[in-house]
């Protein structure tokens, strides 16, 4: 060994080239002794399909082969901020924190990192309004491993008081972070969820308020865990595994367990579905000063308008798919060549023609029991007026379908490339259906969704709209919090225009005119 | 802005003369074994290539996809640029999808919006790169169109006119990313006069001046058959593609005329710049040493000790660091995947699930002291010199405890990791790298990158075998000889 000398002056360009051991052949060479690789090849490649079974105790197991040496394998429970009706608000966003913190079997986080590390395992957590995804993905050959960790990280965990500190601390990091963000669309798009569906379900917010913060504890917790975290409730979801090998480590692992809250009391699951309620949320904010450097960002108010749309379930949700794909829209200066859906009506129509609007996007939300088409805008707070104008009218007309058809079916199989996004497609479908319909038989249901579009669309009643605003003050240059308290939907007003909606609601346009108007003068009053 | 730039020349000095008191290394490193087995199977396609008789590169991996990426990889950027011209790569680029002979810039995204396809373009200091991303059946097409517009671009003086304001535009866009900003200053320092220091962009006189004969002579100098790799990867067919690429590019000259422009070399200068500006909440700090280009061997062992240091957020929590997805690696992109457009299907978003592993000590510091809001360790490598250093993010008050604490954690690395905890970074220096390697788009562009840095692709089980060989000494020398050199850079905003 000869370290000592190697501090001169004159070694020090040579770096670790007489270094030892580490093989001194520059990457463009092979390794000397490298064994001789065998390829895997695609012809005789079977296609591959998605297996389902279904445990003695409920929980299903659906698994999804593919080249590589690596897997995603996770658990995806029916949990998410939609359920916390009984509870304060914010568990789902608590479990997310705490998700891969101390178990029965694992001392710490760090444990668990260690041990998933041997198999090049990383893990994550992600919490969404309707599920809870606990992922893996590691190398195959450490499948077993993973999966008593899955187990183990969702029915044995410790909740530990210090992880609970802990976690408390991460949240209120990540609101404020929320906050000081110049991209509003994580806020914008938990403001229009709770105007959409007021203090129901999926409205409930995603992101716990601070003052759950403090209430969360263990005993609260385990309260729910033990309505909600139970088999019926979940899916073990598995790609780049076989399916015998998956059902084998779940029935060694997630089947007669009993998880540490003791048994599960599943008449407690709060079974309610999604009321649209519509409404308006607003929130005054100083935005003249959200870059974080030295070059200003533009003031910009930023509104969201909505419409209830279906649930995933129903038969219209591709055409609304499609819809949406059509709306499309993006930055007006979003770095990106053709294919990013220029002929998109939001840019055709919106950005193309008004260059004082910073963004127009669409963005579908749906759910098992309904859903949220909404289109995302940002102007000069000057211009709301009219940037409300020309959304409420996109809301309209229907061209270009062939290519929003064809656009979505490449996004589809260009997303279904990647391992962990075919994990959770099939994880959610299995865990919403118990089936799962492939790519290519959703690809079909696009193509010939073209009459449907319209008779969807016509038929759907939507008897109410949702406006969130993002809007700011022009000011002071401090940075100065205003957050106006949510105020609740004006009900006389929402009334009323239902019944125009009644009236309206046999032509998709005849209610988009309502709605235009309504949503003017609301903004009118908004301005003020 | 009252902001002000100070330049300075060499520094730390002090900070070397405490180095070397602290350079003993204890550890004995057991030799390891290299693998037996002659043949090991990998559940990968295998990645062909072919040269064409104009030197031209063809690569691929068949995955059978539905869909698939296929692109242009050009040993081209802005480092082969000038003073006067610095910019010029970019600003090509640009007009890359701004009409050709055939086909109009309307007509060009009619077609590939229509198919379905997307069709993107980014330039680093080294590397020019068009792709498309397609169905797999358009494969011929998506050729036809990436060598369309790179042998036939109309380059009007009417687009380059409309152009230029886009550009400026753009660079309004990146300054207000202080990350870029902060990358540049470290650039524009560490390589000080030399055309790596040089922007992407180029400043904002060339951008105004650059003209047709300009970008024509860029496409003559450097659009050559030997400089270009064709790659592609998901459903594709090796044979087919190279039929396309002879068929389309089979024209491109392969040799000069007179002489090959060489690869401008660029020594790298230890200094700093500061940049004070009050108004402003946080200091953005880069520090870094020089490290080694590409293809060196010791490119592995510091990408292990960039593990070591690794990243971390303060939303993260105590102690929990996730490392860099893909070394940090500067590039000025025209085309980002425009993912909102699809939040909305069923397959929605669980993007990678995020790596957070790694108890990095400068977190656990990090974490108690308050230290900072974030920091990302990176190394970003060119052909024949690298960087090796931090990103971090600070309140004005901690800045200076905060690089006492990073070099601090930088001499560790050299005295007093162990074994395990080395063990551990290359465990997840492995997992990073192919984990990456999921979808068509991430495989086809570490074939095109790899296929210019190294003039191959380096198998994976290679790429194992080169970590898994015992790192920590050649990792120490590494290390304290670059500190010995001084090269020490910091690019500091308070």
């Amino acid at each position: 060994m000869r370290f000592c000398c190697r501090f001169g002056i004159a070694a020090c360009r040579q770096y670790s080239s007489s270094g030892g051991g580490y093989p001194n052949v520059s990457l463009s060479t092979a390794l000397p002794g490298i064994p001789k690789p065998i390829f895997a090849s695609v012809d005789g490649h079977e296609k591959y399909e998605t297996k389902i079974t279904t445990l003695e105790n409920g929980l299903r197991v659906a698994s999804q082969n593919k080249f590589g040496q690596f897997c995603t394998v996770g658990i995806l429970v029916n949990s998410g901020s939609r359920h916390e009706t009984k509870y304060p608000s914010g568990i789902a966003h608590f479990l997310e924190k705490l998700a891969f913190s101390s178990t029965s079997q694992y001392g710490s986080k760090d444990e668990i990192l260690l041990s998933l590390e041997k198999h090049g395992g990383i893990c994550d957590c992600q919490t969404s309004r309707d599920t809870t995804m606990y992922a893996v993905s590691a190398e195959v050959k450490g499948l077993d491993t993973v999966v008593s960790l899955l187990a183990d990280a969702v029915l044995q965990p410790r909740l530990l008081d210090e992880e609970l500190e802990m976690t408390r601390m991460t949240v209120r990091f990540e609101l404020e972070d929320l906050n000081m963000r110049p991209d509003p669309e994580p806020l914008l798009t938990e403001m229009i969820h709770a105007a959409a569906y007021w203090g129901n379900t999926v409205g409930l917010p995603r992101f716990c308020p601070v003052e759950s913060v403090e209430k969360i504890d263990r005993k609260l917790l385990h309260s729910y865990l033990r309505s909600y975290y139970c088999p019926e409730r979940m899916v073990l979801a598995g790609v780049g595994v076989e399916h015998e090998r998956l059902l084998e480590c779940a029935r060694k692992h997630l089947l007669n367990v009993k998880p540490v809250w003791g048994m599960s009391t599943p008449g407690q699951v709060d079974c309610s579905m999604a009321q649209y309620t519509g409404g308006i949320v607003k929130m005054e904010k100083d935005m003249s000063d959200v870059s974080l450097g030295p070059t200003p960002i533009p003031e910009l108010t930023h509104i969201m308008i909505g419409l209830e749309t279906c649930s995933f379930l129903e038969d219209d949700f591709i055409p609304f798919a499609v819809l949406n794909m059509m709306m499309g829209g993006g930055g007006s200066f979003s770095a990106g060549g053709p294919g990013k859906g220029m002929f998109t009506r939001l840019y055709l129509n919106v950005l193309n023609r008004h260059h004082w609007m910073y963004n127009a996007t669409s963005y579908h939300h749906s759910y098992e029991d309904s859903g949220l088409l909404c289109i995302h805008a940002s102007a000069d707070p000057r211009q709301v007026r009219e940037m409300v104008e020309i959304i409420t009218r996109e809301f309209i007309q229907m061209v270009e379908l062939e290519r929003a058809k064809t656009q979505l079916k490449s996004m589809l199989m260009m997303n279904l490339e990647s391992r962990p996004v075919i994990f959770e497609d099939v994880g959610r479908q299995v865990l919403a259906t118990g089936k799962r319909k492939l790519p290519h038989e959703l690809c079909q249901l696009i193509m010939t969704s073209r009459d449907s579009l319209h008779t969807s669309t016509s038929r759907r009643p939507s008897p109410a709209k949702t406006v969130a605003c993002h809007a700011c003050t022009a000011s002071s240059g401090r940075r100065a919090l205003l957050t106006a308290p949510r105020t609740h939907p004006q009900h006389d007003f929402h009334w009323n225009w239902c019944n125009t909606c009644e009236q309206a609601r046999k032509l998709w346009s005849g209610l988009r005119l309502v709605v235009f108007r309504m949503v003017i003068s609301e903004l009118r009053i908004f301005a003020c | 802005m009252a902001a002000f730039v100070r330049r300075f020349g060499v520094v730390g000095e002090h900070f070397v003369k405490n180095l070397i008191k602290t350079n003993a290394v204890k550890k004995a490193v057991r030799q390891q074994s290299t693998p037996a087995a002659a043949e090991v199977a990998l559940n990968v396609p295998e990645t062909k290539v072919t040269t064409l008789a104009n030197g031209l590169r063809v690569a691929s991996e068949d995955s059978a996809l539905p869909t698939c990426t296929v692109g242009l990889w050009i040993d081209a950027g802005s480092r082969y640029e000038n003073e006067r011209n610095n910019g010029t790569a970019h600003f090509l680029e640009h007009m890359a999808f701004k009409g050709t002979k055939k086909r109009s810039q309307l007509d060009l995204e009619l077609e590939i919006e229509n198919m379905g396809a997307h069709l993107n373009a980014y330039t680093s200091r080294e590397q020019t790169v068009y792709y498309a991303k397609a169905f797999s059946k358009d494969l011929p097409r998506a050729v036809e169109i990436l060598a369309d517009i790179i042998q036939n671009s109309t380059l009007g003086e009417a687009e380059i006119e409309r152009e230029r304001g886009v550009i400026l535009r753009e660079m309004q866009e990146v300054e207000t990313n202080l990350q870029e900003v902060v990358f540049d200053y470290l650039h524009a320092t560490a390589y000080q006069d030399t055309a790596l220091g040089r922007t992407i962009l180029g400043p904002a006189e060339n951008i105004k001046t650059i003209n047709r004969a300009d970008l024509l002579e860029y496409i003559t100098t450097h659009y050559k058959g030997p400089r270009i790799v064709l790659a592609a990867a998901g459903g594709v067919c090796h044979n087919e593609l190279i039929d396309l690429a002879k068929f389309h590019f089979g024209k491109l000259p392969a040799r000069y005329k007179g002489e090959a422009p060489a690869l401008p070399s660029c020594r790298f200068t230890g200094s700093e710049i500061r940049v004070s500006d009050n108004k402003m909440p946080l200091a953005h700090i880069v520090i870094a040493v020089e490290a080694v280009g590409w293809s060196h061997p010791d490119t592995i062992p510091l990408m292990v000790a960039n593990t070591l240091i690794g990243n971390w957020d303060r939303s993260f929590g105590s102690a929990v660091v996730r490392y860099p997805l893909t070394p940090y690696h500067p590039t000025v992109r025209s085309g980002l995947e425009n993912a909102d457009l699809g939040a909305d299907f069923k397959s929605s978003s669980l993007a990678l699930p995020a790596p957070q592993n790694l108890s990095s000590k400068l977190a656990q510091v990090a974490c108690q002291g308050s230290l900072c809001h974030s920091f990302q360790s990176f190394n970003t490598c060119y052909t024949d010199t690298g960087l090796w250093g931090l990103y971090a993010v600070c309140e004005p008050g901690t800045v200076s405890q905060m690089m006492h604490f990073t070099q601090q954690e930088w001499m560790s690395l050299c005295t007093s990791v162990t074994e395990s905890e080395v063990a551990r970074a290359k465990n997840l220096l492995k997992t990073n790298m192919l984990l990456h390697l999921d979808g068509s788009t991430p495989i086809c562009e570490d074939i095109g990158r790899q296929m210019l840095c190294y003039g191959r692709r380096i198998p994976l089980h290679e790429l194992e075998a080169r970590i898994d060989v015992r790192v920590c000494p050649s990792l120490t020398h590494t290390h304290t000889h670059t500190h010995t050199h001084t090269q020490l850079i910091i690019s500091l905003r308070v």
